[in-house]
């Protein structure tokens, strides 16, 4: 066949004319697309400029795998108020910022709908009080103190559970609060069944926290729901509790290469970070490792705020050899023992949490991020605790890896002298003592979560060091601590 | 009993013509395609002057190949063709009857340009494309203009050479001079374009030609749209020549030399008011799928005129102007022509019932009528105004259907009303053209 006939000159201005209509369509649908791309683009998380605003409600890429979008995050605490111990999620101790839509702790990013995840913030920050009726104080690095995420983990377990978590239900609550595009509302009548199923599966996997001491507020069992999460173990012949208090996180510069986590499993503070995102939600494909960077970076040399209170700098000053005699030698930057293991039979604290951490775990987690260049690789079984530097330390309490000891001047006593049981998630500071007021049970109606240190994983013993000293010194050594 | 003004002699300085009536310019695709001249043609033009017009007005005669609308119509482009013309013009000759020859240059509106003309677009004043059929077009260059202008003068000389009565410069109804002269389709920026002087030149320039050609004393007349209503159908067109304009374009004609004005209306052919009265769509859906080709629109309008419900949209922009007057729907514009020259003003325009066609005589409003629908109706209708009858028994309807056929079919009443209903006998009475009487 010929190709090359030629074209009549209506012929070619009809050419023409396909061409500019399939352009203007091509543009058009360019144009679409763009405005589709706009308004669902996958992964536009927000951004804050501050570092500390990025730390508390930035992305770290928690979002797209395992956030609940938006609206059905904001309707759950108005249609389940009753499986709530309180006034909205502020009453599972997370801290609600005036002014500000999220809690601390939970960053939005739009993945077609806008979703909440969590973030490094919502272990990360906890409140203080000076008295009673002070305004609580936000710390950014300090432990979440009151944090229950176990609640909150339960709470959304229930919610998904209720027969009430139906779409129109939901849909209903949401165009009670907002109007939803068409677009957006479709994707929502599709999203609000497969969050659902998402959280009961979540709430199967992690069922078996239930049959262990109750973390309450300010702990978590850092690698059982690691196990169930991550490698989607069975934990049906698994009883460890690996309950524990979230530590601080400043001044990280100085702990590259010491052994972190509780029980010293790992020597690097890049893959502990990375570790601790996948606790947060992130999974290996949606990391935002420019975003994680941004914090890691920040926290290298971000401190812990000074003692605010007064010290008795007499008292101090004599507390300060006692210290040097009796703690810093596992204690202090550049100590010979800071950071190390000590062995769990010297130690002699609740082993649970070294029992929970398994080799196998080990070897599995040095599998994750197979294919990147930052594939784990310094994960170890150890066998025992990390001797931790204490910047910060008056921040840190309760004490001990697992938040036993409700105050400083309480680990310094013997362990059969320390508090059988008190109370957590009171943010009242004890200046005497250092640390928070144990003995309060409930303020306004919220009742405190009540620490039996005879339930397993839950035991005060161990740590002696010091508890032979007398009142005066321990009195002397807890003033200068404050100084740490 | 006083003299019928319709039967009085219209005495033009160089010619006389029997009667007022006379047979306005009606194609058909009767010829051989290549433009050469059949016996139809001449049998279509001598059912006319047997039915006592007084002069026929040829069908649209291209002076160029180029320059066609359709295929088949008989032209003037060589001496070879005035034989022809010389055979038709003796055949109505027969019965007293004048023949004027309408030299004619279709432009950019080509209805359908032929296979010679497949690889080039209608010379025209402008670059822009037809508005309707979307029939493309080129601005002619100089050399073109001087061509163009050469070839209606010698077509003149050839019409002259074959004994025939006069000639008219189509000048109206879209084609080649209109785009010319309308401000609605000139964008030159030269000197054929801008002012409305400049605009006439082409016309008047042609008119030189031709009388060069011709000498004074042959009969010359030059037909013109009085408004273009360049707008009427597309909406976003310009409106064109207002009817002040066209008055001085009649006038400039007048002082160069023109022995007559024939006045029509539109920049377009067809438009919504030209011919006035129906616009058979259905009809349309059949014959119009030989213009598919023609132009960038076309295949468009096809669409509109076969799928019914398309067709409110076409109704819609094609009615949305038109007036409800048929006959006579020229009659004010010529009479302000007439106003403003001294040669005789011929008008087209609907014209069917004899006192009405008095009326406008007698008045003032011209000087004689010009004929083609109610014609092909009824060939002998001036004999029928003879006879004392004031309209035909069975008139044109003015449905158009000759029109809309005239692209595909053979050129004739495509009225079945006017048939009974008796369609084998309408295609009989159609056919007749290609038999000699």
């Amino acid at each position: 066949m010929k190709e090359s006939e030629p074209q009549t000159p209506v012929e070619n201005a009809e050419r023409r004319r396909v061409k500019i209509v399939l352009l203007i369509i091509l543009v058009v649908l360019i144009v679409l697309a763009a405005f589709l791309y706009w308004k669902f683009n996958p992964n536009r998380p927000v951004d804050y400029a501050e570092i500390q605003e990025h730390f508390k409600y930035g992305s770290i890429g928690s979002e797209p795998a395992n956030g609940i979008p938006y609206w059905i995050f904001k309707v759950l605490p108005e249609m389940f108020p009753e499986k709530l111990p309180g006034q909205g999620l502020a009453s599972l101790g997370l801290i609600q910022e005036p002014g500000r839509d999220l809690p601390v702790g939970f960053s939005k990013r739009r993945v077609i709908v806008d979703r909440v995840g969590l973030n490094c913030g919502v272990c990360h920050t906890g409140t203080v009080r000076d008295a009673p009726n002070s305004q609580p104080r936000v710390i950014v690095g300090m432990p979440a103190n009151r944090l229950e995420l176990e609640n909150y983990i339960r709470f959304l377990s229930a919610c998904a559970l209720d027969p009430r978590f139906t779409t129109d239900n939901v849909m209903t609550a949401i165009e009670a609060r907002t109007r939803l595009g068409p677009i957006e509302r479709f994707i929502y009548r599709a999203a609000v069944p497969l969050t659902r199923e998402a959280l009961i599966e979540q709430g199967n996997r992690l069922a078996f926290i239930n049959s262990r001491p109750d973390w309450g507020p300010g702990r978590v069992d850092t690698f059982n729901p690691y196990k169930a999460l991550q490698f989607h173990w069975s934990m049906e012949h698994d009883d460890s509790i690996g309950t524990s208090d979230y530590p601080s996180v400043w001044n990280q510069q100085p702990r590259e290469g010491m052994q972190l986590h509780w029980d010293g499993n790992n020597t690097s503070v890049d893959e502990r970070n990375k570790s601790a995102a996948l606790g947060a939600g992130v999974t290996p494909a949606t990391i935002d490792l420019d975003r994680l960077k941004r914090i890691e970076d920040w926290l290298l040399a971000f401190k812990a705020p000074a003692y605010p209170y007064s010290i008795d700098a007499g008292l101090a000053a004599k507390g300060e050899p006692i210290y040097k005699q009796n703690c810093a030698s596992c204690h202090d930057f550049g100590a010979p023992l800071v950071g190390r293991v000590t062995p769990i039979d010297q130690i002699a604290t609740d082993a649970h949490r070294l029992d929970s951490y398994t080799y196998t775990l080990a070897v599995n987690q040095n599998m994750m991020y197979a294919g990147y260049p930052w594939r784990f690789s310094h994960f170890r079984k150890t066998d025992g605790y990390a001797n931790m530097p204490l910047d910060g330390i008056w921040l840190r309490a309760p004490y001990l890896h697992n938040g036993s000891v409700p105050t400083l001047r309480d680990l310094v006593e013997p362990p059969d002298k320390r508090p059988k049981d008190f109370y957590r998630g009171y943010d009242v500071f004890d200046q005497k003592n250092v640390g928070f007021v144990s003995n309060v049970a409930n303020e306004g109606g919220k009742q405190f979560f009540h620490y039996d240190t005879t339930l397993p994983g839950n035991n005060s013993g161990g740590h002696v060091y010091g508890t032979n000293l007398s009142a005066e010194e321990k009195d002397a050594l807890v003033e200068y601590m404050k100084k740490l | 009993m006083t003299a019928d003004i319709i039967f009085e002699p219209l005495n033009f300085r160089h010619l006389s013509v029997k009667n007022r009536i006379f047979r306005s310019n009606i194609s058909g695709r009767f010829d051989y395609y290549n433009g050469v001249g059949t016996q139809a043609r001449i049998n279509w033009e001598e059912k006319f002057a047997r039915g006592g017009v007084g002069a026929i007005i040829s069908s649209h005669v291209p002076i160029s190949i180029r320059g066609r609308i359709l295929p088949n119509y008989a032209i003037i482009d060589d001496d070879d063709k005035i034989p022809f013309w010389r055979k038709l013009g003796d055949a109505v000759h027969q019965y007293d009857c004048k023949y004027i020859m309408q030299l004619s240059h279709g432009g950019r509106q080509r209805d359908i340009a032929g296979v010679e003309n497949s690889f080039n677009k209608g010379l025209s004043s402008t670059n822009s494309t037809d508005s309707f059929h979307g029939l493309l077009s080129q601005a002619m260059t100089g050399a073109e203009v001087k061509m163009v202008i050469q070839q209606f003068a010698d077509a003149a000389r050839r019409a002259r050479e074959a004994g025939l009565d006069g000639i008219e410069l189509h000048a109206c109804n879209g084609y080649l001079i209109n785009q010319f002269l309308s401000s609605g389709i000139n964008d030159r920026r030269d000197e054929y374009g801008g002012s409305l002087e400049n605009r006439a030149r082409f016309l008047l320039d042609i008119m030189k030609a031709v009388r060069r050609e011709v000498g004074d004393d042959f009969h010359f007349q030059v037909k013109i749209s009085a408004v273009d209503h360049n707008n009427a159908l597309i909406f976003w067109e310009k409106k064109g020549n207002t009817l002040a304009e066209s008055i001085q374009v009649c006038k400039w004609v007048e002082a160069a030399g023109a022995d007559a004005l024939h006045i029509s209306y539109g920049s377009t052919f067809p438009h919504p008011w030209n011919p006035p009265g129906g616009f058979p769509i259905e009809h349309a859906a059949r014959t119009y799928g030989g213009m598919i080709a023609s132009g960038t629109y076309a295949f468009r309008n096809f669409m509109l005129f076969r799928y019914r419900p398309l067709r409110p949209i076409f109704n819609f922009l094609w009615n949305r102007t038109k007036p409800d007057q048929v006959e006579g729907i020229n009659a004010d514009e010529a009479q302000a022509v007439k106003q403003n020259v001294s040669i005789p003003v011929l008008v087209t325009g609907g014209f069917q019932t004899a006192s009405y066609i008095r009326k406008c005589i007698s008045e003032g409003y011209c000087d004689g009528v010009a004929i083609a629908r109610p014609l092909v109706a009824n060939n002998d209708l001036v004999k029928i105004y003879a006879s004392g009858k004031d309209l035909p028994d069975k008139p044109c309807t003015y449905c158009n259907k000759c029109a809309i056929h005239a692209i595909a079919d053979p050129l004739g009443c495509y009225e079945l009303s006017r048939y009974d209903g008796d369609y084998d006998r309408m295609m009989k009475e159609i056919m007749t053209v290609f038999t000699p009487a």
